[in-house]
C-alpha cells in the first residue's frame, strides 16, 4: 500500500489545494467595516444600470463614498436577499422589487428624506410605518394601451391621442376589429398577463377589484368585477385576442412587434423597449379607454430602501442624493422613470417622437386617473405593513384555467380570493 | 468461496474510495434534506416559527384532485420523452462512430448544441416555430391553405411540442454517454461476426445491445428521473398551459407550495415526489439484476 | 502488469470496417449518411435559427412573416452583450469554477463508481441508492436548507461555496460504476496476484482505462457549472465573483427582455463549450479503449 498511499495523498493535496486557491480568490473582497469608503448598491435589470452608474460617479466625486453598484438579475433577486438576509450579507442600500417580512426590520428610516420640502416625493406612494419610511419608489409606472399607428392610418380609422376624450373599451374594440378587417390583420388586441393589468380592466369597467377587508384579508369581490372578467375571458377568442397569451403564456411583446396585431394592452416600461425594438411600423401610446372610470394601475417600480448596516450613514447619504430633485431628474431620464417627485422638468432622451409622446401622454394619464389606480400597491403595502405578504397573485393561474374552460367565473373569482388569503393566513 | 473471502478483505479500501461521496452526501443532502423533511410536518411560512401539524400536509395532497392530476401528466411526459430520448441519441450515437457516415465533424457538433441552451432560449426557438399565432408551422401551413393548428392552447399538441424540445436538448447528453460506451465494444467480438456472416441488423441487436447494456440502463434511469423533474422547459414554452393542463408536477409542488409560501406543504409534496422517484429507481434497479449479473 | 500484454484479436480498428464487397460498402456510406444528415437538418434547424437570429436587429426578431437570413446583419446585440457587464471577468470566474468542479467531481466519481462496481457489500449497495437519492428533490425544496449548511460551513461568498456542493454527482458516479462493471474482474485478481494494493490498482491500472468516461464526464460536469444561475447567483455576493450566467440573466428584466442582447450573450456563452467539446471528443473518439478490457 506504501505507493497507493502517496498518491491517495497527492489526490487529496490537489483537492485541498484547489479548494483552498477557491477560498483565496474570495477573501480580500472585505473591506474594513466602519469607515465607509465604499458602499453598496443593488439593483435589478441592465436597462437601468447607466441612471444608477452614473449618479454613483457624482456622489463619490462629492462625498468622497465609492457606491459599488450592482445589477442583479431580476430572477432569484427575491431569494438572494432572502438568503442574504439569513447570511448578515444584506447591502448597504437596495432598489428591490419588493419588500420581504423577513428582512423588513432590518431597514432604516428614510423619512428626513421622504419629507423633505423640495423633493416633493408623492407621499401616497411611499412604504410607511407611523412616521417611519421604509422605503421610496425608486419610480413610478402605469398601465396603458399602445396600438399599431401604421395599421390605423392604413385602414383610416380615427384615435383619440388626449386622455380627456378617451373612448371606451366599447368603441376601441370597434375601431380595433374595423382596422383588423381593413388592413388585414390577425388579432384586435393582445393583453399582459398579468394581475396589475387585469385590475385595470376591472377598475376601468366600473368594479373596485380584490381589495382588503378591514381584518387585512380579501373580501369577495362585487358584481361589477365578476361580470369584467367574464368579460374579459370571452375576449380570448382567437379573433379579437390570441388565447394563447393567457392559457399558454406566449409573449404579447413579441407578437405585438409582429405587426398582425393591432393593439397591445401594457405599460410604459414598453416605450424604450419599442423605441429601440419596433422598426417595420409606427406606433404610438393611446388613452387607456374608460368604461365609464377614467383609470389606469399605478404600480411602483423598484423600492429604494437603506439597510441598517455598520455603513448605515452612508448609505443614507447615498439614497438622499438619488432623491435630491437635479439628480432625481438625471435619473429619471437616463433610466426612462416616470417620476415619483414632481414639479421636475424631464426631457427623457428619445428620438423617437412616438417615445417622447408617450411620456406625456402618461404623466397625464395618472393625473386624470381615478384614485382606485394605485389601490393595488396600496394593498400590498398595508399587508407588509401588517407583517404578511403576497407572494404569487393566483389570478393569472385562476384566469388561465377560466379561459381555458376548466372553470367557470364565480368559481375563479372564489379561487384568487381564497389563494391570496392563504399565504396571508 | 471466493465471494466470501473478498467480502472480508476488502472493507477499508472501498470505503476511503467512497469517501469524499460520502462526506458530500452527508453534507450537502442528508443534512439540507432532513431540514426539508422537517418542514414537511409543519405549516411553515419561510418566515418565523414552524408549528406542527403532523400529517396534515401529506393528507392535504393526497386529497388534492391537482396533485394526481400532475402526477398522471408527468407519468405521461416521461413515457414519451425517455424512449424518444434513448432511441435518438443511441441513432445519433451509433451514426457518429460508424464508419460508414460521411460528415461526422458537422454532424458532432449539431447534434451537441442543443444541449447547451438555456429553457428561456429554446422557449424562444420553439415558438418561432410552433408559436400558433405566428409561427413557423403554421406560416407553412398556411401557405398549404391549411387551418392554423393550436400548438400551444390545446393541451396535448403543446405536450407534444414540448416532447419534442425535450428530445432535441436531451440527446446530446445520452448520446455521449453512448459514445464512450460503442467504442467500448471490443472489436475482436465484431470480426468474429463478420467471420460468421452475420448482418448489419444482426451485429447490433447481438453484439452491440447487449454490450451496452449496462450504458443503456443508466441512461434509462437518469433520464427518467430527470424527466420526472422537468420545469423551466414548460415554463419557457407553455407555463404549463393551457390552464394548468401541462402542470407537472414539479410545477405543482413551485406554484401552489413555495410561491405561495407554503413551504411546509411543498416540502411534503417534494418528499411524495422522492418517494415514486425512489420506487422508480429501485424497481430499474431490481430489473437489471434479474436480467443482468 | 496487465495491460502489457494484448492480444493481436483486439487490435485497434474502427468497428465494422471489415472489408466487404465494394457496392455494399457504398450502399451502407449512402444510406448511413443519408440518415445522419436527415438527423443533423432536424436537429440543426432550430439552432441553426437561433444562431442566426442573434444577427438580426432587435426590429427584425418578430416581424411577419418571418425570415430566416436577416436583410441587414448587425452584431449589435453581442457589443451590447459585452458591454454590458463585465464579460472577461465573468469568464474567468466561471472558467475557475468550472475547471475545479470538474476535477473533484472526476476524482470522487470514480472512485466511488469503482467501489461500487469492484466490491461486493450490503453497504455499498445502500450507498448507491442514496446517490440516486441526491438527483430526486426539486431543486427549491433543498435551496434554502442547502443554504443553511453552506453559511453554517463558512461557504458563503466564496467561489468555494459554489464549487463543493456540486462536487457529488448520481450522473458521474453511475457512469464508472458502469464502466467499471464491464472492465473483467481478472485484470484485477491479476494485480492483486501481482502485489499491487487495492488503491494503487485503482490509479495506476483502472483510471487510465477509464479515460473515455473521464473525458465524457468533463464535458459534462464543465457544461453544468457552466451553465449553473441559481445557486452561485445566491452565494456569491462580490461581483467581481459572478458568473457568466448571472451576467447573461440580468439581461433578462422584470417586465422586458432585450432579446437581440440576450441571443448575441447566450451565443458568446456557448463558444467555449463547444470547443472544450470539440478536444475531449476527439479524445474519446480516439482513445485505445479497447486495449486491455474484456476477452
Amino acid at each position: 500500500m506504501g505507493i497507493s498511499a502517496t498518491v491517495r495523498k497527492g489526490y487529496l493535496a490537489a483537492g485541498v489545494v484547489a479548494v483552498l486557491a477557491l477560498g483565496a480568490c474570495s477573501s480580500g473582497s472585505d473591506s474594513a467595516s466602519g469607515d465607509a469608503k465604499s458602499i453598496t448598491f443593488w439593483f435589478s435589470t441592465s436597462a437601468q444600470a447607466q441612471g444608477y452608474t452614473d449618479l454613483a460617479k457624482e456622489f463619490e466625486a462629492k462625498e468622497g463614498i465609492k457606491v459599488e453598484i450592482v445589477n442583479v438579475p431580476n430572477e432569484g433577486y427575491q431569494d438572494k436577499l432572502r438568503q442574504a438576509a439569513q447570511a448578515n450579507s444584506l447591502p448597504d442600500t437596495a432598489s428591490v422589487p419588493s419588500i420581504d417580512t423577513l428582512w423588513v426590520n432590518q431597514l432604516q428610516d428614510l423619512s428626513s428624506i421622504a419629507n423633505a420640502e423640495a423633493n416633493k416625493i408623492n407621499k401616497d406612494l411611499i412604504t410607511a410605518q407611523d412616521s417611519k419610511v421604509l422605503a421610496i419608489p425608486s419610480d413610478v409606472t402605469a398601465a396603458g394601451l399602445f396600438i399599431n399607428k401604421s395599421l390605423f392610418d392604413k385602414a383610416k380609422v380615427a384615435y383619440p391621442t388626449d386622455p380627456s376624450q378617451t373612448w371606451t373599451w366599447d368603441e376601441f374594440l370597434a375601431a380595433a376589429t374595423k382596422v383588423r378587417t381593413a388592413a388585414n390583420a390577425k388579432y384586435d388586441l393582445v393583453y399582459d398577463n398579468s394581475p396589475a393589468r387585469i385590475r385595470s380592466w376591472i377598475y376601468t369597467h366600473g368594479g373596485k377589484g380584490f381589495q382588503l377587508a378591514p381584518d387585512t384579508t380579501f373580501a369577495a369581490p362585487d358584481a361589477t368585477t365578476v361580470q369584467a372578467l367574464a368579460d374579459f375571458a370571452k375576449l380570448n377568442d382567437d379573433k379579437v385576442m390570441p388565447k394563447s397569451v393567457w392559457t399558454s403564456g406566449a409573449d404579447p411583446n413579441a407578437l405585438f412587434k409582429s405587426g398582425q396585431v393591432v393593439a397591445y394592452y401594457s405599460g410604459v416600461w414598453q416605450v424604450a423597449d419599442f423605441a429601440k425594438g419596433i422598426t417595420d411600423f409606427e406606433w404610438a401610446s393611446v388613452p387607456t379607454p374608460a368604461q365609464p372610470v377614467h383609470a389606469t394601475d399605478i404600480n411602483l417600480g423598484g423600492k429604494v430602501v437603506a439597510f441598517n448596516n455598520d455603513k448605515a450613514a452612508a448609505g443614507k447619504k447615498w439614497v438622499d442624493f438619488i432623491f435630491q430633485p437635479a439628480n432625481y431628474t438625471k435619473l429619471a431620464q437616463t433610466n426612462g422613470y416616470l417620476p415619483i417627485e414632481s414639479g421636475l422638468t424631464l426631457n427623457y432622451p428619445f428620438e423617437k417622437q412616438a417615445a417622447k409622446d408617450a411620456f406625456a401622454l402618461y404623466i397625464k394619464e395618472m393625473e386624470m386617473a381615478d384614485p382606485i389606480s394605485a389601490s393595488g400597491q396600496a394593498n400590498l403595502t398595508k399587508l407588509l405593513l401588517a407583517g404578511k405578504s403576497i407572494q404569487e397573485d393566483p389570478t393569472k393561474a385562476e384566469m388561465a384555467k377560466f379561459i381555458n374552460g376548466e372553470q367557470d367565473v364565480q368559481k375563479t373569482v372564489d379561487n384568487i380570493v381564497a389563494g391570496l388569503n392563504q399565504q396571508i393566513g | 468461496m471466493v465471494h466470501k473471502v473478498r467480502k472480508a478483505r476488502y472493507v477499508g479500501a472501498p470505503l476511503l474510495m467512497i469517501s469524499v461521496n460520502l462526506c458530500l452526501f452527508a453534507l450537502f443532502f442528508i443534512w439540507p434534506a432532513s431540514i426539508g423533511l422537517g418542514y414537511s410536518f409543519t405549516s411553515y411560512t419561510g418566515v418565523g416559527t414552524a408549528p406542527f401539524v403532523g400529517l396534515d400536509n401529506y393528507e392535504r395532497l393526497s386529497g388534492d384532485p391537482a396533485f394526481w392530476a400532475a402526477l398522471w401528466r408527468t407519468l405521461i411526459y416521461t413515457g414519451s420523452v425517455v424512449p424518444l430520448t434513448f432511441v435518438a441519441s443511441l441513432g445519433t450515437a451509433y451514426l457518429l462512430v460508424s464508419p460508414y457516415s460521411k460528415g461526422k465533424t458537422i454532424a458532432r457538433v449539431v447534434f451537441f448544441l442543443p444541449w447547451l441552451i438555456s429553457p428561456i432560449i429554446a422557449g424562444v426557438i420553439w415558438r418561432w416555430m410552433f408559436g400558433e399565432n405566428f409561427g413557423l408551422v403554421n406560416f407553412v401551413l398556411a401557405k398549404f391553405g391549411i387551418a392554423a393548428v393550436p400548438w400551444q392552447s390545446n393541451a396535448d399538441l403543446s405536450l407534444i411540442v414540448v416532447i419534442i424540445a425535450a428530445t432535441w436538448m436531451g440527446t446530446a447528453f445520452n448520446m455521449l454517454l453512448f459514445i464512450a460506451a460503442l467504442k467500448n465494444v471490443p472489436v475482436s467480438y465484431y470480426e468474429a461476426a463478420d467471420l460468421d456472416g452475420a448482418g448489419a441488423w444482426q451485429k447490433f441487436r447481438r453484439i452491440t445491445l447487449p454490450a451496452i447494456a449496462p450504458t443503456s440502463f443508466i441512461v434509462v434511469l437518469l433520464s427518467t428521473l430527470h424527466t420526472m423533474k422537468e420545469y423551466g422547459l414548460f415554463v419557457a414554452l407553455n407555463a404549463g398551459g393551457p390552464g394548468t393542463a401541462n402542470n407537472l408536477i414539479v410545477q405543482y409542488i413551485y406554484t401552489t407550495g413555495f410561491k405561495r409560501a407554503q413551504i411546509g406543504y411543498a416540502s411534503a409534496a417534494s418528499f411524495v415526489l422522492l418517494l415514486i422517484l425512489a420506487l422508480i429507481a429501485v424497481v430499474q434497479l431490481m430489473a437489471n439484476r434479474r436480467k443482468g449479473a | 502488469m496487465a495491460i502489457a500484454t494484448r492480444p493481436p484479436a483486439l487490435r485497434r480498428t474502427k468497428p465494422n470496417a471489415r472489408p466487404g464487397s465494394r457496392t455494399g460498402d457504398l450502399a451502407r456510406k449512402i444510406a448511413a449518411s443519408s440518415v445522419m444528415w436527415l438527423l443533423v437538418v432536424a436537429y440543426g434547424f432550430p439552432t441553426l435559427w437561433f444562431v442566426i437570429s442573434s444577427f438580426k436587429p432587435a426590429g427584425k426578431l418578430f416581424s411577419y412573416p418571418l425570415t430566416f437570413f436577416p436583410e441587414n446583419p448587425t452584431i449589435d446585440g453581442y457589443v451590447e452583450a459585452w458591454t454590458s457587464f463585465d464579460f472577461a471577468r465573468y469568464f474567468i470566474n466561471t472558467l475557475l469554477v468550472a475547471v475545479a468542479a470538474t476535477l473533484l467531481t472526476i476524482v470522487a466519481s470514480a472512485a466511488a463508481g469503482y467501489a461500487l462496481a469492484k466490491y461486493q457489500s450490503w453497504w455499498l449497495k445502500i450507498f448507491a441508492v442514496c446517490i440516486l437519492l441526491t438527483t430526486m428533490l426539486p431543486g427549491e425544496t433543498i435551496l434554502a436548507p442547502l443554504f443553511l449548511v453552506v453559511r453554517n460551513l463558512g461557504l458563503y461568498n466564496s467561489l468555494s461555496g459554489v464549487v463543493v456542493p456540486a462536487v457529488i454527482t448520481a450522473t458521474g458516479t453511475f457512469m464508472f460504476r458502469q464502466f467499471f462493471v464491464t472492465v473483467p474482474n481478472d485484470l484485477l485478481e491479476a494485480a492483486r496476484i501481482d502485489g499491487s494494493g487495492e488503491i494503487s490498482t485503482f490509479i495506476r491500472i483502472m483510471m487510465p482505462l477509464a479515460k473515455p468516461i473521464i473525458l465524457t464526464l468533463a464535458i459534462f460536469s464543465f457544461q453544468w457549472r457552466w451553465n449553473d444561475y441559481l445557486w452561485p447567483l445566491i452565494i456569491l455576493n462580490d461581483p467581481n465573483q459572478f458568473t457568466l450566467q448571472i451576467g447573461v440573466a440580468s439581461i433578462i428584466g422584470a417586465q422586458n427582455v432585450n432579446w437581440s442582447v440576450l441571443l448575441g450573450a447566450s451565443v458568446m456563452s456557448m463558444v467555449p463549450l463547444v470547443a472544450i467539446y470539440l478536444v475531449f471528443q476527439k479524445y474519446v473518439m480516439n482513445a485505445d479503449i479497447n486495449a486491455g478490457l474484456k476477452d
